[in-house]
C-alpha cells in the first residue's frame, strides 16, 4: 500500500525540482509566512483546480476496472441456482444491461451534482453508507496518527541526543525491524499477545465513542498499533536523522551551545522544534499510506469501517459504492497533499528539506 | 501495506550524511558488515528456497499424508512440523519463499525497466509528454492501489503471474517518479549541456549520461521497494487473491494459519519470521548501499 | 525505544488492574443477587451478543425484507428474531407449528390449509392475519432469491382471518418442510412495507417476531430489543439481542474469550472446536447434509462408470474424518443424515476403500486425471487436499482448486467441471439443497442426467405417506450407488458455541440443521451472566 503514496512525495520535497507539480515542491516556499497573502491563495486555487482531472481520472479508472471484472451484481446477489430469467429481471432493475458509457455518464453527471447514487446491492443511499462507516475509519486514522507521532517524537529525540550511542543504535535497529514487519502480521501478533493470552484488549469489534470512551479507545488500540507501530518506526528514523543534522550544523545550535545552554535543552527547544515543521509535511503526505493499510486491518478486527465496505463492494461488483469510497480516498490524498504544501509554505519558508546536505 | 516505506522512499533528502571520515573508510572496505550481513542472509534464504530442494530431498509442499497431519515442530522427518493436512512446513516455507522472491524480483524489475524508462524519457523530453505522464501518475497515485490490485486479482483469477501484473501497477509509477526526479536534477549539469551541444542523440544521452547517474538511486529504491512488494504479495494472499492454495506462498501460509491462530500459533509464526527476515535484510541492504553510494 | 516500552508496560498494568476490579465486581454482583442458577425457570432479562461469520451468516447486504433478501437461510437468525416463524424445525426433522397452529392436506394432497394463531399483531400494531400471510407468500413467490418457495402453486387465498389455503398443481409432500428453508416462513407487516417502501423496510423491517429492530448496520451489527407484545407470554426471555459480524471462527473465538460475545453460530474449524470446548459449551448440531463428491457424468472422464468406480475404491474416508475432523462426524453412504427424515446409515453394496481394485480400474482406463474443485471453505479445501493424496496412491492424478461462490457457479454453468466436493441432502431430502439439487437432471448444479433417478425423486416428492416416501428415497440411494454417480463421505454439521450461563435450544441442546445451521428459536434463549 505504501507504494502508492510513499514514493509520491519522495522526490519533490527533497529535490525541489523545477517544473515538478508534485506535492511539497519547494519552489514556492518563498510564498511567505502568511497563508492569506494572495500568492498562497492563488496557488491553493490552482492546486484545487488541478485536482479535478486527477479525481475524474480516478473515477473513470474505477469504472473501467469494475466493468472489466467478470460477473455482475445480479449474479453475485442471486448466487447459486438463479435462472437466466431471474438474472435478467434483476439486471433490468439495476440498469446493468445498459452500455458502459451510458452507465458511466449517468453516474458522473449525478456525482457532479453531488448525487453519489444508491448502492446496487442494498439500495441504501451511498451517502448514508459513508455516514455510517466513515466516522469509524476516520477515528482509527486519527488514533493511529496520534499514536505513531507520540511514539516517534520522544524516541527520535532520545536517539538523536547522542548519535551513535546505545539508545540511538538500539532504536535504529528496532525501528528497522518494525519497519520491516507486515501490518497484518503485526496485527495477528498483537491479537495473540494482548487478546488471546493476556486478554487485556479486545480482538474484534468497535465500541462507539458515544457508548463508552474507554471502550472506544480500547477497541481501536490494537488496530491502531498494527498500522501505527511500523509507521512510528519510519518516523523515528526520519526525525532522528533531521535532528542530528541540525544539531551538527545549524548556526543557532552552535550559538546556543556557545552560550552554555544544556545540550538536551538545545535539542528540544531548537532542533526538535525546527524539525517538527518538516516532519509535519511528511505526516500529511503519509495519510494516503494509512488509508491503504486500513483496508486490510479493518476486516482483521471486524471494524465496521469503510475498508470492509470497499472489499465487500468489490466482490459484490457494487460499482456505485466502490466509486464513492475510492473518491473519498482520493480526495483525502489530494487534500492532504494540498494541506501539506500550504503548511510547508507557511511554516518553514527556509525550505530546510530542499537545502543540499552539508 | 501500511508499509511505511524506508525513509529514502519518502524523503531521500533527509538521509543522514555519514560523517565524512567514516564514510570514506567504509567506502574503502569492500565488504563492510552492514552490507555483508543482510546480503548473506538474503543469499541464504534465496539459496535455501531455490537450490536446497534440488540438492537435498525435501517432501513435496503439497499432497502430504493426512496420517501425519498437525505434527509439532521438531518431529522426526519434519523439522518444522506439518500443517493440518500433513504437508511438511519446511518444504512449504522453501517453495513458498520461491513465490515471494519471484514476485518481488519480477515486480521490481518491471518497475525498474518500464518505470525507469518512462520517468527518464518524460523528464528529458519535457513538455506535453511530461505533463501527460505526470497526470497519469497523479491518477495512479491518488487511486487506492490496493483496490486496483484486488480488482485485477479477482478479475483475472488468483495466480502468480496475475499477482505480478497487479503489483506492477504499484512499482511502475513509483520508479517513474524517482527516475524523473533524478533525471530532472541532471538538467542543469554541465556534462549534459556539453553532450547536448555536441549533437549527441537523445537516446545516447539517456543511455550514457542519465542512466549511470539515476541507476544507483533506482537500485537502492528497488531493494527497499522489493520488501514492500513481498509484504504486498502476502497481503493479496491474505485476502485470498494471491497464489491459490494448496500451492504455498508465505502470505497464504500466514492467511491459512490465521484461521487457527489461537490454537496453532506456529502456523502463523514460522512464515512470518521468514517474511520478516527477508524484508528486514532487503531494507538493511538498501539502506547500507544508499549510504555507501551517497544516494539521497 | 526504552521509554516507549516503559509507557506501554505501565498502560498495560493499569488496564490489567481495571479488568481485575471489574471481574471482582461482576462476581460479587452475581453471588449477591443470584441464587437462581440451577432452578427450573430460565432467567428472564439481560442482553446477549451473538457473533456470526462474515463469510456466511454475518452478511446481510440487501437488508432483511423476506421478499428482497437474497441470502436466505444464511440470515435466518435475524429473520427468525424479527419475524418469528410459522413453523419451526425441531430435532430429527420434526416440524413444530409456531405462529401457525397446524396444517392439513385435502383434495388428495393438492390443497394445503394452514391455520394461524389468532390475535397476533405486528410491532406497528397492525394484525398478523390470513390476509397478511397471503400477501407475504404472493410477494415471496415473485422474489428473485433462490430461497423463495418453490412449490407448484396454483393459488394462495385467505379463508377467514386465521386460515390460509394453498392450492397446488401437483402433490408436493415437502411443502410444510420447505417453509422452513424458504422465505415463506417469515411474515412481514404489509402496512409497514407500503408505508416505508421496499428499500427502507429492508433496513428497518417490521414483523411480529420476538424482537424488534433498534439499529441495523448492514453486514456489521444488528441490535434488537424485546417485542413486549410477542404472542407467547413471558417470551422472549432476553431484553436485548445483538448480532455482530466477525471475520470467521478464529476471530469469533478470540472475541468470546474477551467477553465481546456470548454465542457463536456455526463453528467448523476442528482445532478451534477442541480449544473452545475448554472454555465454553460447544454443541454439535444434528447433521442433515452429508459431504459428497459430485461427478460430472456428462463429460470425460466420469461419463465412464469405471472412472467413477475407481474414485469410490480409491477413497478411504475414515482417516480423513479422524485426522482432519477429530472423528466428530459419522460416515455416510447416502444423501440422508442423522438429523433429517428417512435416515439410512448404510447403502447395500456400497463400494468402500479397496486400493487394489482402484489400481486395477485405473490401469484398465490407462490412467485417470481429475480436476477436483470445492467451495472456498477451510474444511472443504482440506478435504480435497486429503483426497488428492489418497487418490495419488491409486495412480489417479488430481489437480485441485477452490472457488468463491460466484466462480463456483461459473464452473457449474460452464459444464466443464469434473468433480466437486459438496454437500447434498436436507432435513427433508426434497427441500432446499436436497438430493435433487445435486442429482436431478433439471438442476444446473447436478452432474447426473438420468430419467430413472428423476422419476424416483419426483415420485418421492409426490408421496404423502412417510414410510412410502422413505422407501423411495432408499431406492434412489441404492440406484445412485449402483450407477456409482457419486460417493458420500460424512455427515458434517457445524457446532454452536455458547458462554456459560447461556441456555436454549441449539445452544445447550442440539437441533437439526436447516441448510447449514439450525434455526435457533431466539425467544427461548436466556442468559444469566455468572449463572
Amino acid at each position: 500500500m505504501a507504494a502508492e503514496a510513499g514514493p509520491a512525495p519522495a522526490g519533490p520535497p527533497a529535490q525541489g525540482v523545477p517544473g515538478d507539480h508534485s506535492p511539497g515542491t519547494a519552489q514556492w516556499g518563498s510564498a511567505g509566512r502568511a497563508v492569506l497573502t494572495s500568492p498562497a491563495l492563488r496557488v491553493t486555487g490552482k492546486r484545487l483546480l488541478s485536482a479535478v482531472p486527477v479525481l475524474w481520472g480516478v473515477t473513470f479508472l474505477t469504472f473501467v476496472v469494475m466493468n472489466v471484472l467478470p460477473g455482475d451484481t445480479a449474479q453475485e446477489l442471486l448466487g447459486a441456482n438463479a435462472t437466466p430469467a431471474e438474472l435478467q429481471t434483476l439486471r433490468l432493475k439495476l440498469h446493468l444491461n445498459e452500455p458502459f458509457w451510458v452507465r458511466y455518464w449517468h453516474w458522473l453527471s449525478g456525482a457532479a451534482q453531488g448525487h453519489l447514487g444508491d448502492s446496487l446491492v442494498s439500495g441504501q443511499p451511498v451517502t448514508s453508507i459513508l455516514g455510517q462507516r466513515l466516522p469509524v475509519t476516520f477515528e482509527l486514522m486519527i488514533y493511529t496518527f496520534c499514536l505513531s507521532v507520540l511514539i516517534a517524537v520522544p524516541v527520535a529525540a532520545a536517539a538523536a541526543y547522542r548519535p551513535g550511542g546505545l539508545v540511538d543504535r538500539l532504536s535504529m535497529m528496532l525501528s528497522m525491524a518494525g519497519l520491516s514487519i507486515a501490518p497484518y502480521v503485526l496485527a495477528l501478533l498483537l491479537v495473540l499477545i494482548f487478546a488471546v493470552n493476556l486478554r487485556v484488549l479486545p480482538a474484534i469489534g468497535f465500541v462507539p465513542l458515544s457508548q463508552s470512551v474507554v471502550g472506544n479507545i480500547k477497541s481501536l488500540t490494537l488496530p491502531a498499533l498494527s498500522i501505527g507501530l511500523p509507521l512510528a518506526c519510519f518516523y523515528i528514523r526520519l526525525l532522528r536523522a533531521d535532528i542530528v543534522e541540525q544539531m551538527q550544523s545549524e548556526d543557532y545550535v552552535v550559538t546556543a551551545r556557545a552560550k552554555g545552554v544544556a545540550p538536551w535543552q538545545v535539542l528540544i527547544r531548537h532542533a526538535l522544534r525546527n524539525s517538527m515543521f518538516g516532519f509535519l509535511t511528511v505526516l500529511g503526505l503519509n495519510l494516503g499510506t494509512l488509508i491503504g493499510a486500513l483496508v486490510i486491518i479493518e476486516p482483521i478486527f471486524s471494524l465496521p469501517g469503510i475498508g470492509q465496505v470497499l472489499l465487500q463492494s468489490i466482490s459484490d461488483r457494487d460499482v456505485v459504492v466502490v466509486e464513492a469510497v475510492v473518491l473519498v480516498f482520493a480526495l483525502i490524498v489530494v487534500l492532504a497533499n494540498l494541506l501539506t504544501d500550504l503548511l510547508y509554505a507557511v511554516l518553514d519558508p527556509r525550505i530546510r528539506y530542499g537545502r543540499p546536505s552539508a | 501495506m501500511a508499509a511505511p516505506l524506508p525513509d529514502t522512499l519518502l524523503a531521500p533528502g533527509v538521509a543522514v550524511p555519514a560523517p565524512a571520515g567514516a564514510a570514506a573508510r567504509r567506502r574503502r572496505r569492500a565488504l563492510a558488515p552492514d552490507i555483508l550481513i543482510p546480503a548473506a542472509i538474503l543469499a541464504l534464504i534465496a539459496g535455501g528456497c531455490f537450490l536446497w530442494p534440488l540438492v537435498y530431498p525435501v517432501p513435496a509442499p503439497v499432497g502430504g499424508s493426512i496420517l501425519s497431519a498437525g505434527l509439532p515442530p521438531f518431529s522426526p522427518g519434519h523439522i518444522l512440523g506439518t500443517d493440518p493436512v500433513g504437508n511438511d512446513i519446511l518444504s512449504r516455507i522453501l517453495y513458498g519463499g520461491r513465490v515471494s522472491i519471484e514476485v518481488g524480483l519480477a515486480v521490481t524489475l518491471i518497475g525498474l525497466v518500464i518505470g525507469g524508462v518512462m520517468g527518464s524519457v518524460a523528464a528529458y523530453s519535457g513538455g506535453i509528454v511530461d505533463t501527460v505522464l505526470m497526470r497519469v501518475l497523479d491518477v495512479l497515485i491518488a487511486f487506492p492501489a490496493l483496490v486496483l490490485a484486488v480488482a485485477i486479482a479477482e478479475g483475472l483469477g488468483p495466480s502468480e503471474l496475475h499477482v505480478i501484473w497487479a503489483l506492477s501497477f504499484f512499482s511502475v509509477p513509483a520508479f517513474a517518479r524517482i527516475a524523473r526526479a533524478g533525471t530532472l536534477r541532471l538538467h542543469g549539469q554541465t556534462f549534459m549541456l556539453a553532450a547536448r551541444l555536441s549533437g549527441t542523440k537523445a537516446w545516447r544521452i539517456l543511455l550514457r549520461h542519465v542512466t549511470p547517474n539515476v541507476l544507483p538511486q533506482l537500485i537502492t529504491f528497488g531493494l527497499l521497494g522489493m520488501g514492500v512488494i513481498i509484504i504486498l504479495e502476502g497481503a493479496l494472499s491474505f485476502l485470498g487473491l494471491g497464489i491459490p492454495d494448496p500451492a504455498p506462498s508465505w502470505g497464504n501460509m500466514i492467511a491459512l494459519g490465521q484461521g487457527t491462530l489461537s490454537a496453532q500459533p506456529v502456523l502463523v509464526l514460522i512464515p512470518s519470521l521468514f517474511l520478516l527476515a527477508t524484508v528486514l535484510s532487503l531494507n538493511l541492504l538498501g539502506d547500507a548501499l544508499r549510504k555507501r553510494w551517497g544516494v539521497r | 525505544m526504552r521509554f516507549l516500552r516503559k509507557t506501554k508496560k505501565s498502560r498495560l498494568g493499569v488496564s490489567a488492574a481495571l479488568l481485575a476490579v471489574a471481574l471482582a465486581a461482576a462476581a460479587c454482583g452475581s453471588s449477591g443477587g443470584g441464587g437462581t442458577s440451577g432452578s427450573a425457570s430460565p432467567h428472564a432479562g439481560g442482553s446477549l451478543t451473538v457473533l456470526e461469520d462474515s463469510g456466511y451468516e454475518g452478511a446481510w447486504p440487501v437488508g432483511l425484507d423476506p421478499a428482497t433478501n437474497t441470502n436466505g437461510a444464511a440470515d435466518q437468525s435475524y429473520m427468525d428474531s424479527i419475524f418469528g416463524q410459522l413453523f419451526e424445525l425441531g430435532s430429527h426433522g420434526k416440524i413444530i407449528p409456531d405462529m401457525a397452529t397446524g396444517y392439513s392436506f385435502s383434495n388428495g394432497g393438492k390443497t394445503v390449509t394452514i391455520s394461524l394463531r389468532p390475535g397476533m399483531k405486528f410491532t406497528d400494531g397492525t394484525p398478523l392475519n390470513a390476509a397478511a400471510v397471503v400477501w407475504n407468500i404472493q410477494r415471496d413467490l415473485k422474489s428473485p432469491c433462490t430461497c423463495k418457495p418453490t412449490w407448484p402453486v396454483a393459488s394462495v387465498t385467505a379463508q377467514g382471518t386465521s386460515a390460509v389455503v394453498i392450492n397446488l398443481k401437483a402433490v408436493f409432500a415437502p411443502i410444510i418442510a420447505s417453509f422452513i428453508d424458504s422465505t415463506a416462513n417469515w411474515i412481514a407487516s404489509p402496512a409497514a412495507v407500503k408505508k416505508m417502501g421496499e428499500k427502507q423496510f429492508a433496513l428497518t423491517p417490521v414483523g411480529a417476531g420476538p424482537f424488534e429492530v433498534v439499529s441495523d448496520t448492514l453486514n456489521s451489527v444488528l441490535v434488537l430489543k424485546k417485542n413486549p407484545h410477542y404472542w407467547q407470554k413471558g417470551h422472549p426471555l432476553l431484553d436485548q439481542l445483538t448480532f455482530k459480524s466477525v471475520g470467521g471462527d478464529e476471530a469469533a473465538y478470540e472475541a468470546m474469550l474477551a467477553g465481546e460475545g456470548q454465542v457463536y453460530e456455526n463453528m467448523s474449524t476442528p482445532a478451534l472446536l477442541k480449544q473452545a470446548a475448554q472454555h465454553f459449551t460447544v454443541v454439535n448440531q444434528l447433521s442433515t447434509s452429508p459431504y459428497d463428491l459430485q461427478l460430472n457424468t456428462a463429460t470425460a472422464p466420469f461419463n465412464n462408470i469405471k472412472a467413477r468406480e475407481a474414485i469410490y475404491y480409491a477413497t478411504d474416508i475414515q482417516p480423513i474424518v479422524s485426522h482432519i475432523f477429530d472423528n466428530l462426524y459419522p460416515l455416510t453412504q447416502g444423501f440422508t443424515a442423522p438429523g433429517g427424515i428417512c435416515y439410512q446409515a448404510t447403502v447395500p453394496g456400497y463400494r468402500t476403500f479397496d486400493l487394489a481394485k482402484a489400481k486395477a480400474l485405473v490401469k484398465q482406463l490407462g490412467g485417470l486425471t481429475v480436476n477436483l474443485g470445492t467451495i472456498n471453505v477451510l474444511v472443504a479445501k482440506e478435504t480435497t487436499q486429503a483426497l488428492q493424496t489418497e487418490w495419488a496412491k491409486a495412480g489417479i492424478k488430481t489437480t485441485i482448486a477452490s472457488y468463491d461462490l460466484g466462480p463456483l457457479i461459473a464452473q457449474f454453468t460452464g459444464k466443464k467441471w469434473q468433480a466437486m466436493v459438496q454437500t447434498a441432502g436436507a432435513y427433508d431430502p426434497a427441500a432446499g439443497v436436497g438430493v435433487g439439487f445435486r442429482f436431478s437432471s433439471l438442476s444446473p448444479f447436478s452432474g447426473v442426467h438420468d430419467p430413472k433417478l428423476d422419476s424416483l425423486l419426483n415420485q418421492a416428492a409426490g408421496t404423502l405417506n412417510m414410510s412410502q416416501r422413505c422407501s423411495l428415497y432408499n431406492q434412489a440411494a441404492s440406484y445412485i450407488n449402483q450407477q456409482a454417480y457419486g460417493p458420500f463421505y460424512f455427515a458434517f454439521a457445524p457446532a454452536n458455541v455458547a458462554a456459560k450461563g447461556v441456555t436454549g435450544p441449539g445452544l445447550t441442546s442440539p437441533l437439526s440443521s436447516v441448510v447449514v445451521t439450525p434455526n435457533i428459536p431466539w425467544e427461548d434463549v436466556s442468559y444469566s451472566p455468572g449463572g
